[in-house]
Formats: C-alpha cells, structure tokens, sequence
C-alpha cells in the first residue's frame, strides 16, 4: 500500500515543482517584455523600423568604396553592377540572421545576450571614434596655428 | 557579358560585406530578436538605400548630408543597446538563481 503511494507522491512533488518552475519563467519572461529594448519590440514594423534605423545610420558614409565601384566607367552599365551589388547586400545580411539565430539556438539567451551587449558597446565605440575622427579632420599641425 | 558583371560585382560586394561591422550587428540584433524576418527586412531595405543614396550623390554623400553626425548618433544607440542587453543578461542570470 505504502510502496504504491510514495511514487504518486513524488510525482505529485515533481508536479508541483514543475509548475512553480514554469510560472517563475513565466514571470521572467514578463519582466524581459517590460524591459522591451529596440531590438526586443514586440510588432513586425517595430523589429524592422529598428533595425533598418541602425543599419541604415550604420552604413551611411561607409558605402564610398561602392559608390566608386557604381561610377566606374569601366563596366559602363551602372543598373547591372547596382543589382549585382545589391543582391550582395541582400545575401549578406541573409547570413547575418541566419548566424544569429544559429547562436540563439546553440547558447543559453543570457549568454548570447551578453555576448550580443560586449559587441554592441565594441561597434559604438569603434563607430563613434570614426565619426568623431572625420568630424573633427587630422590635422597635426592645428596646435601650432 | 551581363551575367559575368552581374556575378563579378556580388563576388566582390558579398565578400567585402563578409565580417563586416554591420554584419556583426546583424547577428547580435539577429540572435537577441524573435522576429528574424523583420530583421532580414529591415537590414536588407537599410543596406540597398544606403548604397543607392551613396551611388546617387557620387561619393560625396557627406556633401549632401551630415553623415559623420549620424554615425555619432548611430554609435551612441549602440552603445545604449549595448548597455541594455547586458544588463537585461545579468537581469536573466538573477532570475535563473531565484527559479534554482
């Protein structure tokens, strides 16, 4: 009789913890939607509005090299090396969310979180010295002026 | 002819775009998102329109507009993203003990 109650009991035990469990992830995944960060919103339009903001603004001035490779008369058929460059562009952001969601599926999220913050702060840095250097022009010979 | 150019150009584009800084923020925003095709979207749409604009002010585009300005304002919203995942992670990790 005995042997036949203290299995139903732990599995009630192990019930109950799983409940407990999955209503303390419930709780973490609501303080995790009120701390919504750009990248975090909820609706379609907001993931992409945000994320075209930072690409866009990322990419600004940084598109020199393929400006010049559009001008070239070289090729003399600007519409084609556009499209080329363009499908390029495409692909290569492609490979960009696939390996992100790669890592999401292979690291725990706190982990890829923290990863993801160390190399957004890096790019901001990195990002931010560029922009301050072509604001204000090397000159070395200012100070004596 | 057509599709030798074609291919030339996305050789020499995708592998110049390879590890480069915006692919990098891709992935992190990519891996931090729930919603991947948003993110394809929104950075594909960013990477054509910033390349045309350029293409359109034949590489003067700092002439037209203040580009090093909004890469400051770019930068400083990564660092604010930046700063925001990695406490949100320590915010998780917290979490994760009470639930042990």
């Amino acid at each position: 009789m005995s042997s036949e109650l203290e299995p139903k009991s732990e599995r009630e035990l192990a019930g109950e913890l799983e409940v407990e469990l999955e209503r303390d992830a419930g709780l973490a995944s609501a303080e995790l939607e009120e701390l919504a960060s750009p990248n975090h919103a909820g609706s379609w339009g907001a993931a992409f509005a945000s994320t075209f903001t930072t690409v866009f603004l990322a990419e600004l001035g940084d598109k020199t090299q393929l400006a010049a490779l559009l001008l070239s008369a070289e090729s003399g058929r600007p519409g084609v090396v556009f499209i080329g460059a363009s499908l390029a562009l495409i692909c290569s952001s492609l490979v960009g969310v696939l390996l992100g969601r790669w890592l999401a599926r292979l690291m725990a999220p706190q982990q890829l979180e923290r990863l993801a913050g160390i190399l957004m702060v890096a790019l901001g840095l990195w990002l931010g010295r560029q922009a301050v250097l072509g604001l204000v022009p090397a000159t070395p010979d200012l100070p004596l002026n | 002819m057509t599709l030798a150019l074609l291919a030339s150009t996305f050789v020499t584009v995708f592998l110049a775009e390879l590890g480069d800084k915006t692919q990098l923020a891709i992935v992190s925003i990519s891996g931090t998102s729930t919603r991947p095709g948003a993110v394809f979207a929104g950075s594909s749409a960013a990477l054509v329109l910033a390349s045309l604009l350029g293409a359109a002010a034949g590489g003067s585009l700092s002439a037209v507009i203040p580009t090093n300005a909004l890469q400051l304002a770019a930068s400083v919203g990564f660092l604010v993203i930046g700063v925001q995942l990695i406490r949100r992670s320590g915010k998780l990790e917290s979490a994760d003990q009470l639930a042990d």
